[in-house]
């Protein structure tokens, strides 16, 4: 009932990270590193008497797919693709190979820490973060005798068995993803409904918690189950509201009963496969704890999109849908949403 | 009495599909005045609000109360016209014009609340004489039920239809 769809996409244009294109500042944070790698990755392999490989860089992650949303803690997160021109066979070990850019990074900030999927650079200004940078090291997929790029995964003292090449690819994941949805309407509803989760995440899951569900698998969510949405789809009038609420309905009724052994009972959980290889589920981290905390919290999204839809009054229903997208949702005064009228004159009333 | 985020307001289709929509907050106060007692004596007022921009519907932001200078009986009410019109001119002036009068609600003592033949009177009276931005809402606040019906300069008034939640 109410139309909120001008609401939803000042929230959008508010909540929207650019490109590296659009936006200068944060392309320089990542030129900053890639120049730093420049200089350093010759020295340090030097040190250990091995050739440099050669290598380039791709954006990936939600700048790539554009699908990114400003942090509310001011922490940026910057993701960058190293592709090492070398096979998996030459480097077994890729802890090794990431050991070499760790190196390479090092004393650049005061942190910089080699972690389970990437090598990262952590930028603050007295204590506060203002941003970071992952560099995920890859074996670039000319390489390999079966075509396909690896992604280095494994830390420093890691078993044997948690330092892998893991079959990757951001590039094809992404348009694999987007490729869906080729209509360029369809496609603008579909990014900004991605944003509209992952601002919705950040108000409700407490900043760094581990029991917030991971940007991919909330993109992948919308990737398996959302359906564009117009109110008059010949002028190109979208209802994100719809959209969403339809989706997070769909995402509702998908958690499925699974065994799990901590808890050595059946628990409702959320699959969500990559739909490339490996193939795997990107929430099969999260605890049935987390689980069920990110049900409770997506029922309470439910409830609002359904009361929001359900309202006549704009104001109400932009009220409503603030509590659950916080403060960046706009609400509009009463007098922007009425029209104006003459004064009226009543008589006295008489009733029985 | 709690203030339910959850609780709906009371919307009602209008001819057309438009809706007519009573805030939950004014709703909070109407119940306040519901006759469920037998000593409890029948109040009405003013109701004031928006018309959307896009004319898609009509939303009661705020009523006024029984004041002084009104008369009220287990059934029977006397709305007074001064006090009530200040704070008409007052809400429209202080919204740019936007908070406008919407029409007029009193209580029933009865579950499913029906005009009196009182009621239709004074209704089709007012639609004549009254200045007002059509259409005005007449709203009847019973025991069980609330009802609204909408009417017309021309004479003609409505019975609306309230969405179920
Ligand atoms: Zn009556």
């Amino acid at each position: 009932m109410a139309n909120v769809q001008m609401q939803f996409e000042q929230f959008n244009d508010t909540i929207r990270l650019g490109r590296f294109e659009e936006n200068a500042t944060l392309r320089e944070k990542r030129d900053i590193i890639r120049r730093k790698l420049k200089a350093n990755l010759p020295v340090v392999f030097k040190k250990y008497n091995e050739i440099c490989p050669e290598y380039y860089f791709l954006d990936q992650g939600s700048y790539e797919m554009d699908t990114g949303t400003k942090p509310l803690d001011g922490d940026y997160d910057i993701d960058q693709g190293l592709y090492f021109l070398v096979s998996i066979t030459e480097w077994p070990d890729p802890v090794k190979l990431k050991e070499r850019v760790f190196e390479a990074l090092d004393g650049h900030t005061n942190r910089v820490e080699l972690r389970r999927s990437c090598v990262t650079v952590f930028y603050s200004c007295n204590d506060e973060p203002l941003y970071h940078v992952d560099v995920a090291v890859y074996s670039e997929s000319s390489m390999n005798t079966d075509g396909k790029s690896y992604h280095a995964k494994g830390k420093q003292h890691s078993l044997p068995e948690n330092r892998y090449w893991e079959v990757s690819n951001p590039q094809q994941l992404s348009d694999t993803i987007f490729d869906k949805f080729p209509g360029a309407e369809d496609r603008k509803q579909f990014r900004r409904v991605i944003r509209y989760w992952k601002r919705w995440k950040v108000v409700n899951f407490t900043a760094g918690g581990a029991s917030a569900p991971n940007g991919i698998g909330l993109t992948l969510l919308t990737y398996y189950h959302f359906q564009p949405r117009y109110t008059d789809a010949f002028a190109n009038k979208h209802n994100d509201l719809r959209a969403m609420r339809e989706l997070v309905e769909v995402v509702l009724a998908s958690f499925q009963l699974v065994y799990d052994e901590d808890e050595k009972a059946y628990v409702e959980r959320l699959i969500v496969k990559l739909p490339i290889e490996p193939w795997n589920d990107v929430f099969d981290r999260m605890t049935a704890r987390q689980m069920r905390t990110l049900k409770d919290k997506m029922t309470v999204l439910k409830d609002a999109l359904v009361y929001a839809e359900g309202v006549a009054d704009t104001r109400a229903a932009c009220e409503r849908l603030q509590m659950v997208f916080g403060k960046d949702f706009p609400v509009p005064e009463k007098q922007e949403t009425a029209s104006v009228h003459p004064p009226a004159i009543t008589s006295s009333g008489n009733s029985a | 009495m709690s203030s339910d985020r959850s609780m709906w307001p009371y919307t009602f289709v209008r001819p057309g599909g438009f809706h007519f929509e009573i805030s939950v907050p004014v709703w909070l106060i109407m119940q306040r005045f519901q006759q469920s007692e037998m000593h409890m004596a029948e109040a009405g007022g003013v109701l004031l609000g928006r018309h959307l921009r896009d004319g898609s519907a009509i939303i009661v932001d705020d009523i006024t109360t029984p004041l002084s200078g009104d008369r009220r009986a287990r059934v029977r009410f006397f709305r007074a016209q001064r006090r009530h019109q200040a704070i008409i001119d007052e809400a429209w002036r202080t919204s740019n014009g936007t908070c406008t009068y919407l029409g007029e609600w009193h209580t029933h003592p009865e579950p499913i609340p029906t005009p009196s033949a009182v009621d239709w009177t004074d209704w089709q009276r007012r639609l004549i004489s009254d200045q007002y931005s059509e259409p005005i809402f007449f709203v009847i606040v019973g025991t069980k039920h609330t009802s609204a019906w909408e009417g017309r300069r021309d004479g003609g008034i409505v019975p609306l239809s309230l969405i179920q939640r």
